[in-house]
C-alpha cells in the first residue's frame, strides 16, 4: 500500500480494504508509462482500478486543467459512475473536480466546460467527437494525463467504436503525454482489443492486465415439469415455475431478448401474480420517465422482479439481484456471462442463474451455453473496421476544428485501428464526398462544403457548415419512430374507420405518453386492431402527425403478435456446439427426456445433421412440396440463404412460392416435386448450395431489397449527406425516411458505385444479412450435403414447419395486395 | 395497346390503363403521365425539377440526377405516345430558381424537347413566376369542357389538377402495398406526381377532403411494371 497517498490509504484501512491485485497492476502500469486493457468480472472493482491512478496522481499534485477523460458507452452509466466516484472522492477529501457531460447536459455548462474544464470529465464517444471539433480543442487537451474507457467491449464492434477509435487518433496528437486505460468485462481475443487501443499511441508500450473471475457462476436450466414447446419465443408453460423461483428470491432479474419477448412475459407474470408481486418491465421503448422510475425503485430495492431486455445489459449497478434468469435462447456465452454478472455484484459469492428455453431447440442451446459458460469461452463480437459514413463525418468535423492538410490527417486516421487500412485512394475519396458529393457529375463545386486554401490545405466554406456538423454528429440512428399516446377512446374504436376513407375526426389529445414505437409497425395496423405494449392491451386509434393515438383495449388477446426489436443471432460458437451435442448421442441423456426422445425419432426416421455436415430433408406435404435444412447460422443468415436459394430454385423450374427462416433451420416450399428433382439429378444440391450465389444472386437481390434502403438512411445520416436537423426547423423522421428513399433511388440508378451505395451495400452484407457467415457456412458444407428424400415431415422438422405463420414469410411478390385488389375490381365489375 | 378510336401512331407496352373520365378518353401511362388521344396530349403534372440540387443551399449536396432522369422520362413518353403538346400541370420546378440552376446537359434537353413539341407551363406553387426557358406559361387552361388547374377544388368542375401527389396503401388478408396513384371520379382527376424526387401523400389523408365521392371514386396504383385499377374497399 506504500503506493498509495496517505488519504487514500487511510480510506481503504478504515474500511478493512485492501488494494487488489488488479489495482495495484493497474496503478505500477501508469507509473511505468503504460496504456492498459483490463479485463476483469463484473463487481471486481474495475472503474475504481481504472480511476485509481488519476486519484493518487492528482493527491500527490494539483493539476490544473483536464487530467481524465472517461469515456462510458452509456448516457447512464457515465452519471452512475459520477456518483460512485464523488462519494469516495469526499470521503477521502480530495480536491478534486467531477462533472459530466452528455447529451443531457445543458448548452451553458457545456460551453462552460470547453474553457474551465473539470480534472475529471465523464462522457461519450459522441460528446469527444463534438469537443474535438472546436478551434479550441488543442487548449483544452493540452493538459490531458489519462483517458479511461468503460466496457469498451459493448463499444468496439458498433459504429460508436469507430467514431471513438477517431477520437482518439486525435486526442493522442493534442496529448501527447496522455495514456489510456481500458476497461472491459468479457472478451474472446483480448489481444486485439488491446491493439486497439495501443495503436493510436504507438510506439508507447501497452499492457494487458486480466484478473480471472473471482467464484464460479452457479447455472443450471430450468427444470419445469411441462412440455417444453416445438416453437415459438414465449415461456409461457414455465410460468408457475418462474413465479415460483421469483418468489423464493429477494430480488430477480429476467431476461429476454426481444421488446414482444418482455412484453409478453411481463403479462403472463401479472396474469398469475395473487400476491401482487412488485414485478416492473423494462425496455428500450418505454417512456424514459418510466424507465428512470423503475430503476431508482431497482436500487432501493423496492421490486421484488424485474423483465427486462438487453436494455439493462450493462455494468448499471443494481444493488441486491440474487438471481439472473435467461428467458429464450442465450445466443452467446460472453452475452450470457455479462448478464449473469448482473447477479450479485460481489466477487466472494457466486453469481445464480438459471437459464430458460422457450422451446427445444433453445434446450439445446441452453444445454451448449451452459457448459460454454462454465469452461468461461468467449465469443464476444470482434472489433469492426472502419465504415466510410463515419470517416466522413469525422473529416469533416476535423475541418470544423481547423484547417487540416489531407496527407496529415490521412497519417493521424490510419492510427485508428478500424482504419489501419485505409487507403489514401480511399481517403480522397471520402474527403471528396464530405467537400461537394461524390459525385461523378460535378455538380456542387459552388456549393462546396471544403475548399482548398491556397496553400493546399482544406477548410471549411463558412461558419454555418460548422454550426451544421455540430448538431447532426453521432452514429445512433434511430428507426423513425412516434410517440404512443394513449387517448380517451369511448369504447372500441370501430374497425371500419379506416375502411371507407378519410374520415376526419376530432382527435382527442393530451393524453398520456406510453413511449415509442417504430413508426412502420403502425404503417400495418387498422384502427381497431389490438397489440401489446407497456404490458397493457392497446388498440389503435389513428396516426397524428408524429403520434400514434390508442386507447385501452378490453380484448383479452392482443390481435396484432409482435413488433420486431433486437434480435441477436446465435454466436458461431455456440452454433458449433448445438450441432456437436446433436451429432453426439452419447450426450443426450443430459437432455431432459422429451427433447432426448425427440432426437431420437429423428435419428430412426430421418438422420441428425452432423458437426460438418448439412443436413437437408424434402417431403411432400398438403399438395406442396418442402425442403427443410439445418445450418444452425442464426436467423440472419437463414434468411439471406432463403432469398437466394428460392431465386435459384426458381431458374430451376422448382416454382418456390415461399421460406421460413428460425435460429437453427431453414424451410422452402414450391410446386415442384423437390424430393424427385433431386432424385433424379434434375437439382443438384452441391450447385444449389454453391457459393457462387453470393456473388450475381445477392446483387440481383439487393437492388430490389428495402434493406438498403434504411441501411441507405443511416449511412445518408451519419456521414452528413442528409441531416437530421437544421439550425431552426427539427426534421421529424417521418420526412426524412421518404425522401432518403427516393435519393436511394435516384443515386443507385445513376451512380451505383457511389462511395455512400458501397457503404450501404457493405453494412447490408454485414449487419444484416450476415453474409459473411453464410460464406463461411456454404464453404463449410461445399461436398458435404446430405439428402433424405421422406415420406413427411420429421421430428427435427417440426419447429421450423411451426414457425409459418408466426414469422414474415418471405418471397410472396410485394405487389401481390395490388395484384389482388385489381381481381377484386373486376370481380365487382362482373358481378354487377 | 392499340387504341380504336384513334389513328395516330402510339408504340405503348402493356403497361398502361384506359380512363374515361367525363366522357373524354384517356391513358394513364406507368410513368405517371396522362395521354389524351383525343387532343394528342401528354399531361403531367408536379415535375418538381431541382429538387434535389435545391438542397445544396443548406449544405445536403444530395444527388444531383433526378433533374436529368425526370426529362428522360418525358422524352419517352412524348417519344412512344406521339404527343405533338405537352401541359405541365404546376410544380414543374422546385422552385422558380430551379429554371436557372439546370446542369448544362439538362437544360440543353429541356430546350430541345419545349422546342419540338407545343409546351405548355401552367404556374404552381412552388414556380409561380413565368420564365422563357420556351413554352408558353400560363395560370390555367382549359381544352374542350375540361380545365386543366395546379390545385384542385372542392367546388371545380371537369378538373384535372396536380399538387397533391396522390398515393395509396392496401391491405389484403395482411398483405399491404403502397405506391403513387391517379384517383378521380366524375368531377375531379388528380395526376401523381411525375417527378423522380418526388414522394406521395395518401388520398385517404385530410388534405383530399371533400374532393372525392368515396362510392364512385376510382384509384389506379402505379406498381413495379403495372398499373393496377384497384377495390377502394382495400384501402387504408
Amino acid at each position: 500500500m506504500s503506493q498509495l497517498p496517505p488519504q487514500i490509504n487511510n480510506w481503504f484501512t478504515d474500511r478493512n480494504w485492501k488494494l487488489r491485485e488488479h489495482q495495484s497492476d493497474v496503478l505500477k502500469a501508469y507509473n511505468t508509462g503504460h496504456s492498459t486493457l483490463l479485463v476483469a468480472p463484473t463487481g471486481s472493482g474495475k472503474t475504481l482500478a481504472g480511476f485509481l491512478p488519476t486519484l493518487v496522481e492528482l493527491a500527490n499534485a494539483p493539476h490544473k486543467g483536464l487530467h481524465t477523460l472517461y469515456i462510458s458507452p452509456l448516457k447512464a452509466l457515465a452519471v452512475d459512475v459520477a456518483r460512485n466516484l464523488l462519494d469516495p472522492i469526499s470521503e477521502m477529501a480530495l480536491d478534486i473536480k467531477v462533472e459530466t457531460r452528455t447529451g443531457d447536459t445543458p448548452a451553458s455548462k457545456r460551453q462552460r466546460q470547453r474553457y474551465d474544464p473539470p480534472q475529471i470529465l465523464l462522457t461519450t464517444p459522441e460528446q469527444l467527437a463534438l469537443l474535438i471539433s472546436h478551434p479550441d480543442a488543442a487548449r483544452l487537451f493540452g493538459s490531458l494525463r489519462r483517458i479511461v474507457l468503460d466496457e469498451l467491449h459493448a463499444l468496439v464492434s458498433s459504429k460508436r467504436g469507430e467514431l471513438l477509435s477517431l477520437g482518439l487518433a486525435r486526442l493522442a496528437i493534442l496529448a501527447p503525454d496522455m495514456n489510456i486505460c481500458a476497461l472491459s468485462a468479457t472478451i474472446g481475443q483480448p489481444d486485439l482489443l488491446l491493439e486497439w487501443i495501443a495503436r493510436p499511441l504507438y510506439p508507447k508500450p501497452a499492457k494487458l492486465i486480466s484478473m480471472q473471475g473471482g467464484s464460479a457462476a452457479v447455472l443450471s436450466i430450468l427444470a419445469s415439469k411441462n412440455r417444453v414447446p416445438w416453437a415459438g419465443h414465449s415461456a409461457s408453460y414455465a410460468s408457475q415455475d418462474l413465479y415460483q423461483i421469483i418468489k423464493d428470491h429477494r430480488t430477480s432479474l429476467l431476461f429476454v431478448n426481444t421488446r414482444s419477448q418482455a412484453e409478453n412475459l411481463f403479462k403472463e407474470l401479472w396474469d398469475i401474480n395473487e400476491e401482487n408481486l412488485a414485478i416492473a418491465l423494462h425496455h428500450g421503448s418505454l417512456d424514459v420517465a418510466q424507465r428512470r422510475r423503475i430503476e431508482s425503485a431497482m436500487v432501493q430495492g423496492k421490486l421484488k422482479a424485474i423483465v427486462c431486455t438487453s436494455t439493462l445489459d450493462l455494468g448499471i449497478d443494481w444493488g441486491d439481484v440474487d438471481l439472473v434468469m435467461q428467458i429464450g435462447a442465450p445466443k452467446g456465452s460472453s452475452r450470457m456471462l455479462q448478464r449473469i454478472g448482473r447477479s450479485n455484484h460481489r466477487l466472494d459469492t457466486p453469481s445464480k442463474a438459471i437459464l430458460v428455453p422457450s422451446n427445444r431447440f433453445e434446450v439445446l442451446e441452453c444445454e451448449a451455453a451452459l457448459r460454454a459458460v462454465e469452461e468461461g469461452v468467449q465469443d464476444s463480437e470482434p472489433p469492426m473496421d472502419g465504415s466510410m459514413d463515419v470517416l466522413a463525418q469525422h473529416v469533416l468535423g476535423m475541418a470544423c476544428a481547423g484547417e487540416f492538410d489531407a496527407v496529415e490527417l490521412h497519417n493521424e486516421i490510419i492510427k485508428a485501428w478500424p482504419y489501419k487500412d485505409l487507403s489514401w485512394q480511399q481517403f480522397e475519396r471520402v474527403v471528396d464526398f464530405v467537400s461537394s458529393g461524390g459525385y461523378a457529375l460535378r455538380a456542387y463545386e459552388r456549393y462546396a462544403k471544403l475548399r482548398l486554401t491556397a496553400e493546399k490545405k482544406w477548410r471549411i466554406a463558412n461558419q454555418k457548415i460548422a454550426q451544421q456538423y455540430r448538431l447532426n454528429s453521432g452514429t445512433i440512428i434511430e428507426e423513425p419512430m412516434v410517440q404512443v399516446r394513449l387517448v380517451k377512446g369511448g369504447g372500441e374504436v370501430s374497425s371500419a374507420v379506416g375502411k371507407t376513407g378519410a374520415k376526419t375526426q376530432k382527435i382527442p389529445r393530451g393524453g398520456r405518453a406510453l413511449g415509442k414505437m417504430e413508426e412502420y409497425f403502425f404503417n400495418q395496423l387498422l384502427p381497431g386492431d389490438t397489440f401489446l405494449f407497456g404490458g397493457e392491451i392497446l388498440a389503435f386509434h389513428s396516426m397524428g402527425e408524429s403520434e400514434a393515438y390508442v386507447v385501452r383495449s378490453f380484448s383479452q388477446n392482443p390481435k396484432v403478435p409482435a413488433y420486431m426489436g433486437g434480435k441477436f443471432p446465435l454466436s458461431t460458437y455456440l452454433a458449433q456446439r448445438v450441432r456437436a451435442l446433436l451429432a453426439d448421442h452419447k450426450n443426450w441423456h443430459k437432455l431432459p427426456d422429451q427433447v432426448s426422445k425427440w432426437l431420437e425419432l429423428q435419428r430412426e426416421f430421418s438422420q441428425l445433421p452432423g458437426r460438418d455436415n448439412l443436413l437437408v430433408e424434402t417431403f411432400p406435404r398438403a399438395d406442396k412440396s418442402y425442403l427443410v435444412c439445418y445450418p444452425f447460422e442464426g436467423r440472419l443468415a437463414h434468411q439471406s440463404l432463403g432469398m437466394l436459394l428460392t431465386r435459384r430454385l426458381e431458374r430451376m423450374g422448382a416454382r418456390p412460392l415461399g421460406f421460413v427462416a428460425s435460429e437453427y433451420a431453414l424451410a422452402i416450399w414450391g410446386l415442384g416435386d423437390l424430393s424427385e428433382m433431386i432424385n433424379s439429378k434434375r437439382i443438384s444440391l452441391d450447385e444449389l448450395f454453391s457459393s457462387e450465389m453470393l456473388g450475381d444472386d445477392l446483387e440481383e437481390w439487393l437492388a430490389e431489397s428495402s434493406l438498403m434502403r434504411r441501411t441507405f438512411r443511416n449511412c445518408a445520416m451519419i456521414s452528413g449527406l442528409i441531416e437530421r436537423r437544421h439550425p431552426g426547423k427539427e426534421k421529424t423522421g417521418r420526412q426524412i425516411t421518404m425522401s432518403s428513399d427516393l435519393i436511394y433511388d435516384v443515386l443507385y440508378t445513376h451512380e451505383p458505385d457511389h462511395i455512400l451505395i458501397e457503404a450501404t451495400r457493405r453494412e447490408v452484407a454485414r449487419g444484416l444479412l450476415d453474409i459473411k457467415r453464410l460464406g463461411q457456412c456454404l464453404k463449410r458444407v461445399k461436398n458435404r450435403i446430405v439428402h433424405k428424400s421422406l415420406s413427411r415431415i420429421s421430428p427435427l422438422a417440426v419447429p421450423v414447419m411451426l414457425e409459418i405463420g408466426k414469422e414474415p414469410i418471405f418471397g410472396e411478390g410485394r405487389e401481390s395486395a395490388m395484384a389482388e385488389a385489381a381481381d377484386e375490381l373486376i370481380r365487382e365489375a362482373s358481378a354487377s | 395497346m392499340v387504341l380504336a378510336n384513334t389513328n395516330r401512331t402510339h408504340s405503348f407496352s402493356d403497361k398502361t390503363c384506359p380512363v374515361d373520365f367525363n366522357d373524354h378518353q384517356f391513358i394513364a401511362l406507368h410513368s405517371g403521365a396522362l395521354f389524351w388521344p383525343g387532343e394528342n396530349t401528354l399531361l403531367v403534372a408536379d415535375l418538381h425539377l431541382e429538387k434535389m440540387s435545391s438542397f445544396a443551399r443548406t449544405g445536403q449536396l444530395l444527388p444531383p440526377y433526378d433533374t436529368g432522369a425526370t426529362l428522360a422520362l418525358l422524352r419517352d413518353d412524348i417519344k412512344t405516345s406521339g404527343a405533338v403538346r405537352v401541359i405541365c400541370l404546376g410544380d414543374s420546378f422546385h422552385r422558380d430558381e430551379g429554371v436557372l440552376s439546370l446542369l448544362d446537359a439538362d437544360l440543353e434537353l429541356l430546350k430541345e424537347l419545349v422546342s419540338a413539341v407545343e409546351w405548355i407551363w401552367l404556374k404552381g406553387n412552388h414556380d409561380p413566376s413565368p420564365h422563357d426557358i420556351g413554352g408558353k406559361c400560363v395560370d390555367q387552361i382549359a381544352i374542350d369542357d375540361l380545365a386543366l388547374v395546379h390545385e384542385p377544388s372542392v367546388a371545380g368542375h371537369n378538373q384535372i389538377a396536380g399538387h397533391l401527389h396522390p398515393g395509396a396503401r392496401i391491405r389484403i388478408n395482411g398483405r399491404t402495398s403502397k405506391g403513387p396513384c391517379f384517383i378521380y371520379d366524375k368531377r375531379l382527376m388528380i395526376l401523381p406526381a411525375y417527378g423522380k424526387s418526388t414522394g406521395n401523400l395518401s388520398i385517404l389523408s385530410n388534405a383530399y377532403d371533400g374532393l372525392f365521392d368515396k362510392k364512385t371514386m376510382n384509384v389506379i396504383m402505379i406498381g413495379k411494371e403495372k398499373l393496377y385499377p384497384v377495390a377502394t374497399k382495400f384501402l387504408f
